[in-house]
């Protein structure tokens, strides 16, 4: 009795640990680019610190089909580029399992910043029994004159930075402002993850893990926006930390299900050496 | 009159501290080259002297255009592409360096 109360209390442990921190990965090893030239992206859904669980992108509840990426975009010195038709299917391996995303190559060659945006189609997670959709921002910058890092695009989820995500020492601070529709989120609720491994593009894999977490709320960080949407988050490490701003977009339901419609920004750290 | 040299002192203190210049050039692969002037604080190249060097030789000397750009004719042989933003910033790209 006691024995299977203990393992019900496991399992509900495992469901609420891994209900969180679900980050979609717009990963490109290199942020901050010394001059132009053609980038490697990959797309995975997953959670990058404790990689317990790479997820299949676009899963459906009612449908064993996965649903395609929504959107995929760059834009540099305000010109839009269509990237859809870039991405190519891949089984990407987590240290625990496999899920389906993407790779894509995008050709960062014009000077300044180069703002990726992937929408991908909402996620059903099983154990919420509700759809997740988190409309990733990444920045890469070629040779280091700014351009269009800090433009609001108005997407129905985004992180806008008030700090270049691309130029940040090792130790320094990423600081933000959630937003809605261009509308600036209140004390919104933001989780932060570390890509606590190296992630091996050739061959589509995660690396062992690079530190351990003294405890759970130090493997998805919980912390709040200010009134004015805004936060500051000082990276201890190099590499790089996502931000999840959860349930800020005006879409709250898919196919008759909740829907949490998230904002992720991606923030690369280098190490001082 | 003494407004005029302020500003015109203003100018040039701009140009002397305005952080560091930055080129960035590539191959368009039709046989033209495209070289993008800027400076790290994201002002314009606009107008700003650029460039193109063979052997000592000045080849082509113009200024950036107004997207601080300018596209030309790849030399045959070695060449260099200058980015000239005044004393201490001038960029220097070898045309063996650029690419697609």
């Amino acid at each position: 009795m006691t024995k299977s109360f203990l393992k019900v209390a496991l399992v509900s442990s495992v469901i609420a640990s891994s209900a969180l921190a679900h980050f979609q990965m717009l990963y490109t090893p290199n942020m901050a680019l010394e001059k132009g030239g053609k980038i490697e992206l990959r797309h995975v859904f997953t959670h990058p610190f404790a990689d317990e669980h790479t997820m299949d992108m676009g899963k459906q509840h009612d449908s064993d089909a996965l649903a395609p990426v929504v959107d995929f975009f760059a834009v540099n010195k305000e010109q839009k580029t269509d990237l859809k038709a870039t991405l190519k299917e891949i089984t990407f391996k987590g240290n625990h399992n496999s899920g389906k995303g993407f790779a894509s190559e995008y050709k960062a060659q014009k000077m300044g910043d180069h703002i990726l945006v992937l929408t991908p189609a909402p996620y059903y997670e099983k154990g919420e029994d509700a759809y997740i959709q988190q409309i990733t921002k990444t920045i890469v910058n070629v040779a280091g004159t700014p351009t269009d890092w800090d433009a609001d695009l108005g997407l129905k989820a985004e992180i806008v930075p008030l700090t270049k995500p691309y130029a940040i020492w090792e130790g320094g601070s990423f600081t933000g402002v959630v937003k809605s529709n261009g509308k600036p989120v209140p004390f919104a609720e933001i989780e932060v993850e570390y890509i606590n491994r190296d992630v091996d593009i050739k061959n589509n894999k995660m690396g062992k893990d690079r530190v351990k977490a003294p405890q759970d709320a130090f493997v998805t960080m919980g912390i709040k926006a200010n009134k004015d949407g805004e936060f500051t988050f000082a990276l201890p490490k190099a590499g790089f930390w996502g931000f999840a701003a959860l349930g800020v977009g005006p879409d709250k339901e898919y196919k008759g299900k909740e829907l949490s419609q998230d904002g992720v920004i991606w923030v690369e750290a280098k190490p001082m050496k | 009159m003494l407004k005029k040299t302020v500003f015109g002192m203003l100018v040039v203190a701009n140009l002397l501290f305005a952080h560091s210049a930055i080129m960035n050039c590539f191959d368009n692969g039709d046989g033209t080259i495209t070289c993008e002037g800027g400076f790290s604080d994201g002002s314009s190249a606009s107008g700003v002297e650029f460039r193109v060097e063979q052997d000592g030789k000045v080849l082509l000397k113009d200024k950036m255009s107004k997207n601080s750009e300018f596209t030309f004719k790849k030399p045959s042989g070695t060449y260099t592409a200058i980015f000239n933003a005044g004393e201490g910033h001038q960029v220097v790209i070898d045309g063996k360096d650029i690419v697609q």
